[in-house]
């Protein structure tokens, strides 16, 4: 019998034809069905909608460029928009940095790893209206555990450093820093992956480095980093898009867009509000358009950055 | 001596790698570690590097006992099996490294690099990076970094055993006449019998943690120690046969008789011996033997070789090794 090749390529022994061809398509079919109806044609209504009037019950009316005029004077988004750009700005490089230093930490065989990357991972895992609801109750400023615990050790319903504990849902700085939080907790998926990128770098060349006498911190900035900066470039360009999303199901639970004046009030419940409640899903679709550039020009910058770096 | 191993235990759990080795590396000597797989020669080279924690034992490099002191400040420099090449680096940087953390100034230590690079042949390579690199260049561009910090002692880890058979060749013969250009005290691990012959100025053979004899290539091979080095180094490994067997006559009785392949010739006269199979390896043949309840294996010219199932085996004067069958020791 003939050895089989080791190594060769795969073009060669997979097989083809039309039968193949039609087993192909149709284990591909559910994919592209749901990519179809799910993204693709609500993408292009979306875009259709954003030059147009429609609420639901009247016939969509051609509006050409009104909605997007609006949008340029209407105060509420502009707050939206710098929310959103705010929490992007903030929350996508601490998130980063916290899963990194999880991954880092964690990377090791010791006594209670495990369990500490579980518990690293699991508020991931937790549906979001159930992790906004138990933030609900841990932001509380009365009975709240966080300003339980910061009075510890004050007066008066103070800090110990007499200062009043932070207002999380009634103060705008606070309840921006309420959301902020809320996703740093959430970075599971990130910490996963940094966790799978550093177990699989070499011990070598971390021997070699322990040979040739490099501190922490050139093991660090001169070995880690750059091994695993093609895969924090990719989760820094994935958390920057999912911002614009993930800040929505806290922002309606936790603070409901407040508090005045729209303090947490960010893209994506500026459209949700704009569509579901107002039914102006012509606007609200104008709106994710702007989301939709915005993402796109971030990625398109922080690509670009990356390489240059590289 | 350079690098001195006293007593030197190292123990995984409850598992007890090393049990209690000596060893000595002069200054300007290559020792070549030798062994089989688990025999725990990688074992001995991190402890020495200060890789993994040593249980008891002392090593100290010129005269300096630095069994509890960090890697880095032992001032040894390791050769990995894979190379341990930064993807991320050029040759200059990976060569200068170990000069750099050190906090070297750049220009001197790209300058001390370039040196290095040109003394192993790799000076053309300086700005490419370890995936633009054939197996033999990176494994030029580890040893230039290891050369590169003029360290007390050399440790190679199989370095050899990633390139392919030809390659593998002609490294040796650059590794050897680098090192008689160079000097310095080197500790070679490798599990392969031709390289340590022809590369070590003393060869150690380790066996299950052990050493089982120390000595100079032509020692090892006409002089070993124990059955198990007489039988680990050669290929075909030396026959061993009772004294009083087959080809009697030969040792006092009671003692086990050691005859390399090469040593037992075919022909008409001498003890009478069946030929099981035969294997052509380019000029010679392996004569695999049944004399009697025993085997044994000849290596005799591929054209010499039995065209029949039946021989007769006689051995070459002088070429009989004797050892004590209950240790297993040269008598």
């Amino acid at each position: 019998m003939k050895a089989p090749q080791e190594n060769a390529p795969l073009r060669s022994t997979f097989p083809r034809g039309p039968r193949v061809r039609r087993q192909l398509g149709f284990m591909l079919a559910p994919y592209a069905v749901g990519l179809v109806a799910l993204v693709l044609l609500p993408a292009a209504a979306t875009l259709v909608l954003a030059f147009a009037d429609y609420d639901l019950v009247q016939p969509p009316q051609w509006t050409g460029t009104e909605n997007f005029t609006e949008l340029a004077g209407d105060g509420i988004f502009r707050t939206a928009l710098f929310n959103s750009l705010v929490f992007a700005a903030v929350a996508v490089p601490l998130r980063l940095l916290i899963a990194l230093g999880l991954a880092l930490l964690l990377h090791r065989r010791a006594r209670g790893v495990g369990t500490a990357r579980t518990a690293a991972a699991l508020p991931a895992a937790v549906p979001e209206v159930a992790y906004g609801l138990l933030w609900l109750w841990l932001f509380n400023p009365l009975y709240g555990p966080i300003n339980q615990l910061l009075r510890v050790g004050g007066e008066n319903g103070l800090t110990a450093l007499g200062r009043t504990p932070p207002q999380w849902l009634t103060d705008p700085t606070d309840a921006r820093a309420a959301i902020i939080i809320m996703s740093l907790f959430t970075v599971g998926e990130s910490f996963l992956v940094l966790l799978a990128a550093r177990l699989v770098l070499p011990p070598e060349v971390y021997e070699l480095a322990a040979v040739e006498d490099a501190t922490g911190w050139d093991v660090f900035r001169r070995i880690t980093l750059p091994l695993i900066a093609p895969v924090l470039g990719l989760l820094l360009v994935r958390d920057t898009i999912l911002s614009f999303q993930v800040s929505f199901v806290p922002a309606l639970v936790v603070t409901d867009g407040g508090p005045p004046p729209y303090a947490t009030t960010y893209l994506s419940l500026f459209v949700y509000r704009n569509a579901f409640e107002y039914l102006r899903y012509g606007y609200a679709s104008a709106a994710t358009m702007v989301m939709l550039v915005l993402t796109v020009a971030a990625v398109i910058l922080q690509w670009r950055l990356l390489r240059r770096w590289r | 001596m350079t690098l001195s191993v006293t007593g030197l235990r190292v123990a995984h759990g409850a598992n007890e790698v090393l049990h209690g080795l000596d060893l000595t590396v002069a200054r300007d000597e290559l020792l070549v570690v030798l062994g089989p797989s688990g025999a725990g020669k990688s074992t001995l080279l991190r402890a020495v590097a200060g890789l993994t924690p040593v249980s008891a034992g002392r090593v100290t490099i010129r005269d300096r006992d630095v069994t509890r002191l960090r890697p880095g400040q032992r001032n040894v420099a390791m050769v990995f099996q894979s190379y341990a090449l930064f993807p991320h680096l050029t040759t200059a940087e990976n060569i200068a490294f170990g000069l750099i953390v050190r906090d070297m100034p750049k220009a001197e230590a790209t300058e001390r690099a370039r040196r290095a690079a040109v003394t192993v042949g790799c000076g053309h390579l300086l700005d490419r990076r370890p995936g633009q690199l054939s197996g033999g260049e990176r494994q030029r561009v580890a040893l230039a970094r290891a050369l590169v910090r003029e360290p007390d002692v050399f440790l190679l880890d199989e370095p050899l055993s990633n390139l392919d058979a030809e390659l593998r060749v002609e490294m040796r013969a650059e590794l050897k006449a680098l090192h008689a250009r160079v000097g310095g005290a080197t500790l070679h691990v490798t599990h392969d019998q031709v390289e340590a012959l022809v590369l070590g100025d003393r060869i150690a053979v380790l066996r299950e943690g052990r050493i089982e004899q120390v000595g100079t290539p032509d020692e090892i091979w006409h002089a070993p120690a124990t059955t198990f080095v007489a039988r680990f180094i050669g290929s075909p490994p030396m026959n061993l046969l009772p004294s009083g067997g087959p080809l009697s006559g030969l040792a006092p009785p009671g003692t086990l008789i050691g005859i390399r392949p090469g040593a037992l010739r075919l022909g008409d006269q001498g003890t009478p011996a069946r030929v099981e199979r035969i294997e052509v390896v380019g000029e010679d043949a392996h004569v695999y033997l049944r004399l009697g309840e025993h085997s044994a294996v000849a290596r005799v010219p591929a054209a010499e070789r039995p065209a029949s199932d039946e021989t007769h085996v006689t051995v070459r004067d002088g070429k009989v090794h004797v050892f004590d069958p209950s240790t297993g020791k040269r008598a």
